[in-house]
């Protein structure tokens, strides 16, 4: 009689094809096993067509050893390692005269057992096993014991080699791991060893990441830094230096650290697509790609407390001022046509335009829909599906700037030139994506508006703007301009710029306060690190040593730890901090709402703690209501011509977490005084930036110019 | 990869029949018979036409062993061929389709899809396309050995696969040896989509531009896919010819008669079931409604002939599966039929049912084939559909109503309807509209067209005196 032994890793998406070919086998006195690598009742076959049995080791009885091979082990070998430990399963294979896979997962399983039965037939699907079964499988004695011999040797050799592998591996791992790379000789020694000439660029870069990568983590940075850079110089090839340098860049990003090598790694990816431009644009701007994304690294700008931006604009993108591709995608194009003027003879029409963000927008498309000689439409890139892709791929802006043209390009001038083509003027808020498709068209004779919040100025998007092609660029503040035009040279040779405050109807904050919301501190978002709550928290802390009246009112969603290494380590102290604050009611944590002007009605003193603003919303929502401002001096623009020190009062700005604590204290001395002084923020902050005001602003820039 | 340069070397040729002074045609034919596949029939009567009209006929194929990892052997389609014909078989396998896991590599074993993914990269840099691509070497090479061996005087090549015609630009590249295309359903043609498959500029479309603008002539099957290609060339429009697959006649009885009212029904279908899955299920949801409605069809069956799937998932897809739950339904599967039987399985059917893909630049050899029958045909295709076109006058057609089961159902109990009336009368009549397309009809005009380009108007009669026609021909080419 025939034994067949069927091995299936997933119940087969056809059972009645497989219970047919169970009956065939059967009609032939074959009997038939099939070996599941899931629960057998799955299969629902009647148990007397075949015995099936399921032969994953289940999790409970995974032991340490068994655990670290199925780690170590690709996908479908998974599968071996399993079948190799069931008793039951290695009988069955041992006696079959035929091995069948039933999938493609089940073929290397299939194979092993092939190896270790030299007699049985092995053949992947059930025709052919039908086949195979029908046919005459009387092979010569020679040729079976050959095959015999060869399948022992291969398995013994596969097992040595196998050994020997993982042997020189662990050894290497070992040798280039963590504890030698953080002594300095060990360090010294493996520096010079990447270094050493001869070895192939393959290996030197595989060498030079894992040392890089061993030290970082062992907290030497400095020293993986140099093994890393000393290899790099030794490499030849571009593709490969950058690759490694770029790797030994990710890991410190991980790690939260600003990469020591990070300007090497920019540098590195720009010279190879600097080379690669010539002749081929896709892989230039891949590498393009890279260095801005490098470059733009939240942990960099926004998840720290400094960011090598602000404190020196110009020399963080020299290298991409010194790129031929870098440089190739701000390239000015121009327009064929100026823009035209406002007409008279009917409304003008105007395209209000955004991708995904439109929380700056709504009292202005209100006012100017109100309006009868102003004709508005809305779009949001992100809206419709089909064209969403369009606007989310900043790499494939690259590659089609730096090709000239593609079918990309084509794609979008269909979709928006129908827009460019209605609208007389486009007011595109955020300079991201928006603002890159539609300076990717001529916009013919229409206007563009494109107005830059602030985490653009971090974001490599501006530099995807044809901005020869836009008529006005908007800044929410002064320092916001004087940023953006250190970082993009080009804006000072085109469009005029302006700067328009925030939009922002603050009559509906002005509610009276109860009095005890004098010793109350407020902050309206808290999220990321970039607002700093736990300088605030500071402030408080001061506060509560003289008076324990002094509490702090959190409003927003709760601190996103997220997004990286270093937001989760802020996010760690600061839950220490909360955990402590919280108990005592010194802090409270008020959530999210629609209702801001309800939350600050109990907000005494107004707080703005971050690191970086362009304009604070919630600090001028705050001052509108009447509590008392204090403005941290945010650092990534302190000491410049431009600052909060210039877009506020000065007696609301302070310096640090104790001139906080002296300013509140001094406000908020009597309730008299306090309420005094928070009726005259709220008088300024009404007087200057309510839209009433506002407004004018842009009325010149739409309906003037 | 089993680009077959290892093998090469251990292929024998068979010795070349020496025929006095007639010319030598190689017609690179890779389905010839004994291939189980539909394909084969037209090759056969491609070389047997040839052969008849005065040519050595070297047919080149792939060895018999590469077929049965495929649809399998018909060796009574080999009956058929011309005893004047040498065939000969290369070394050369679908390396993707081998289910002999012992031939595996331990890393083809360990990655199967990973090895099946880079086999067709693999096969792509050689020629584009997947698959076949990596043959191009040993076809090349297969072409020039022969022509050595005896001049070729010209070169048919029909594709599928496309790799032929990297053979066929070297014989044409080194030896001048004019050729012809017959293109059958085209290449940059999506048949099954209704578009363009790939655009001129393409890698496909440069060699597609290539081999066409130097052939002597080009065929299609019907006139759709050659009114796209005259649009695509219109400066090659003189060279395109619709070479329809009509049917044999040895596969038809001789008559048909109504179905007894005592005896129920059977319904056929005969071919490869390659289609897509939602049309079968269509089909048989119309055909399980019209049995269960139609009294006329309560006893009926429905038997449904030919391959199901290939390699390891040979007889194990979702096609099998749906057929297999259809048994209740009086649906038989019987698996594929040699050709010399089909006349058998057409005496005993009622009916005809007509399953194909694509759309108005598909027609399938199939169509021909029923009408001849003479038996009622049902369409299961989609109603803007080259078979609609060539239906629209056989008079036993039940119309094209689209994959819509509730149509489909109406159509079965058309043709029930038709099966118990139509007379004989009816029938012959439907025959008679069939003749224009028996396969010879197709192709003798064709081939003689062709011989006359290449050999003169003198035809093979006087081969020497016509070399020049040749040479002109080969200018034409270059031109």
């Amino acid at each position: 009689m025939t034994a067949v032994l069927i091995v299936a890793t997933a119940a087969p998406k056809q059972p009645g094809v497989l219970v047919e070919a169970l009956e065939r086998f059967r009609s032939k006195d074959a009997t038939v096993t099939v070996a599941c690598f899931f629960d057998s009742e799955e299969l629902g076959i009647d148990p007397t067509l075949a015995e099936i049995r399921t032969f994953a080791v289940p999790a409970e009885k995974w032991d340490a050893r068994f655990r670290k091979a199925l780690e170590r082990a690709p996908a479908n070998r998974k599968i071996w390692l399993h079948a190799r430990r069931s008793t039951w399963l290695r009988q069955q294979y041992r006696r079959a005269d035929l091995l069948v896979a039933l999938d493609a997962r089940a073929v290397h399983t299939v194979w092993q057992m092939a190896q270790r039965n030299t007699r049985a037939g092995a053949c992947y699907g059930l025709v052919p096993a039908q086949k195979a079964l029908a046919g005459n499988r009387s092979e010569p004695v020679g040729k079976r014991l050959e095959r015999r011999v060869a399948a022992a040797a291969g398995i013994g050799a596969r097992g040595a080699r196998s050994a020997a592998e993982q042997t020189i591996r662990t050894t290497l791992n070992k040798a280039t791991g963590q504890r030698v790379m953080s002594n300095p000789a060990g360090a010294w020694l493996w520096t010079r060893a990447a270094a050493a000439p001869r070895i192939p660029d393959r290996l030197r870069s595989k060498l030079a990441v894992r040392l890089h990568d061993s030290a970082v983590r062992a907290g030497r940075t400095a020293a993986g830094a140099r093994a890393a850079s000393t290899a790099a110089q030794r490499i030849s090839s571009l593709a490969t230096r950058a690759d490694v340098l770029t790797k030994a860049a990710k890991t410190e990003l991980t790690l939260g650290h600003q990469p020591s090598g990070l300007h090497d790694a920019i540098r590195a990816q720009l010279a190879l697509a600097d080379d690669l431009l010539p002749r081929d644009t896709k892989k230039a701007a891949a590498a393009v790609s890279m260095a801005w994304s490098l470059s733009s690294n939240r942990v960099l700008h926004f998840d720290r407390l400094t960011s090598p931006m602000s404190t020196d604009p110009g020399a963080f993108v020299a290298p991409f001022r010194a790129s031929t591709a870098a440089r190739k995608l701000s390239q000015p194009r121009g327009r064929l046509t100026p823009a035209a003027p406002a007409p008279t003879d009917r409304p003008l029409r105007l395209l209000v335009t955004t991708l995904i963000n439109d929380n700056f927008l709504p009292e202005i498309l209100e006012r100017y829909r109100a309006m009868p000689n102003v004709e508005v439409r809305f779009l949001d890139l992100y809206e419709d599906e089909l064209t969403r892709p369009l606007a989310l791929s900043g790499s494939t802006v690259m590659e089609h700037l730096l090709a000239g043209d593609s079918s990309y390009g084509a794609k979008v001038e269909e979709w928006l030139r129908p827009h460019l083509d209605w609208a007389d003027t486009i007011f595109v808020d955020w300079c991201q994506a928006t603002a890159a498709l539609f300076t990717l068209p001529d916009p013919g004779s229409t206007r563009i508006i494109v107005r830059l919040h602030s985490f653009e100025a971090f974001n490599f998007w501006p530099h995807l703007v044809d901005f020869s092609r836009v008529d006005d660029v908007v800044f929410v503040s002064d320092h916001l301009r004087d940023l953006s035009t250190a970082v993009l040279p080009q804006l000072t040779d085109g469009p005029r710029l302006r700067v328009i405050d925030n939009a922002m109807d603050l009559q509906r904050y002005l509610r009276s306060k109860p009095a005890d919301a004098r010793f109350n501190l407020g902050m309206v978002g808290f999220s990321s690190v970039a607002k700093d709550p736990r300088w605030t928290i500071e402030v408080l802390r001061k506060l509560r040593e003289r008076d324990e009246r002094y509490r702090l009112t959190l409003i927003g969603s709760n601190f996103n730890d997220r997004a990286s290494k270093p937001a989760k380590d802020y996010g760690r102290l600061l839950n220490q901090d909360l955990a402590e604050l919280e108990p005592l009611g010194a802090v409270r944590r008020y959530g999210q709402t629609d209702d801001v002007p309800a939350a600050l009605q109990e907000v005494g003193v107004i707080v703005s703690s971050s690191v970086r603003e362009s304009f604070h919303c919630g600090l001028v929502e705050g001052a509108a209501s009447g509590a008392v401002p204090v403005v941290r001096d945010w650092p990534f623009f302190a000491g410049k011509p431009h600052g909060a020190r210039t877009l506020f009062p000065a007696d609301w700005v302070v310096e640090s977490p104790a001139e906080a604590a002296d300013r509140i204290f001094a406000a908020t001395a009597t309730e008299e005084q306090w309420r005094e002084i928070g009726q005259a923020a709220a008088e300024h902050a009404l007087k200057t930036w309510d839209w009433s005001v506002t407004q004018s602003g842009f009325d010149r820039l739409l309906l003037d110019d | 990869m089993n680009n077959g340069r290892t093998l090469w070397d251990s292929l024998k040729l068979p010795r070349p029949r020496r025929s006095g002074a007639r010319p030598h045609l190689v017609y690179l034919a890779i389905g010839f018979p004994p291939a189980a596949k539909s394909c084969a029939y037209r090759m056969r009567e491609t070389a047997n036409q040839f052969a008849a009209a005065g040519w050595d006929v070297t047919a080149v194929t792939i060895a018999d062993e590469a077929w049965e990892r495929e649809h399998g052997l018909d060796h009574t389609l080999s009956q058929g061929v011309d005893p004047s014909v040498r065939v000969v078989k290369l070394p050369l396998f679908r390396d993707d389709l081998e289910t002999d896991i012992r031939s595996f590599t331990e890393q083809r074993a360990l990655a199967h899809k990973d090895y099946l993914a880079e086999l067709r990269k693999q096969d792509l840099k050689v020629f584009p396309e997947p698959v076949f691509g990596g043959w191009r070497p040993a076809l090349e090479k297969a072409l020039l050995q022969i022509h050595r061996e005896r001049h070729v005087d010209l070169l048919v090549t029909t594709c599928a696969p496309y790799v032929n015609l990297a053979a066929t630009w070297k014989l044409w590249e080194t030896h001048r040896v004019p050729y012809v295309v017959d293109f059958r359903d085209g290449w940059s043609v999506d048949v099954i989509n209704n578009g363009e498959a790939f655009f001129r500029e393409s890698v496909s479309g440069q060699w597609e531009t290539k081999l066409l603008t130097a052939a002597v002539a080009i065929w299609n099957v019907n006139e759709p896919i050659s009114r796209w290609y005259r649009e695509r060339y219109p400066e090659l429009a003189h060279k395109m010819r619709v070479v329809r697959n009509g049917y044999d006649a040895a596969s038809i009885p001789a008559q048909v008669r109504p179905a007894p009212p005592d005896r129920p029904l059977t319904f056929g279908y005969l071919g490869a079931l390659t289609l897509p899955v939602p049309l079968l299920d269509a089909v048989l949801q119309g055909w399980r409604t019209a049995r269960a409605e139609d009294p006329a069809l309560a006893d009926a069956r429905f038997e449904v002939r030919g391959h199901i799937g290939t390699g390891w998932a040979r007889g194990a897809n979702a096609h099998a599966e749906l057929l297999r739950a259809a048994a209740v339904d009086g649906v038989l599967v019987g698996g594929s039929v040699p050709k010399a039987e089909v006349v058998d399985l057409y005496s005993r059917w009622d009916a005809v049912v007509l399953m194909v893909t694509g759309g108005r630049y598909m027609t399938s050899g199939k169509v021909y084939e029923y009408m001849a029958t003479g038996l009622p045909v049902v369409s299961a295709h989609e109603a803007d559909h080259d078979a609609s076109t060539v239906l629209s006058t056989y008079p036993l057609w039940t119309g094209a109503v689209g994959l819509d089961p509730a149509e489909l159902t109406s159509a079965f109990r058309r043709a029930a309807a038709m099966a118990r009336a139509a007379d004989a009368a009816e029938r012959e009549k439907a025959r008679a509209e069939a003749r224009q397309y028996a396969r010879e009809e197709q192709l003798i005009p064709a081939v003689r067209e062709v011989t006359e380009l290449v050999l003169g108007a003198g035809g093979p009669t006087a081969p020497q005196s016509s070399p020049a026609g040749a040479r002109v021909l080969a200018r034409e080419g270059r031109s």
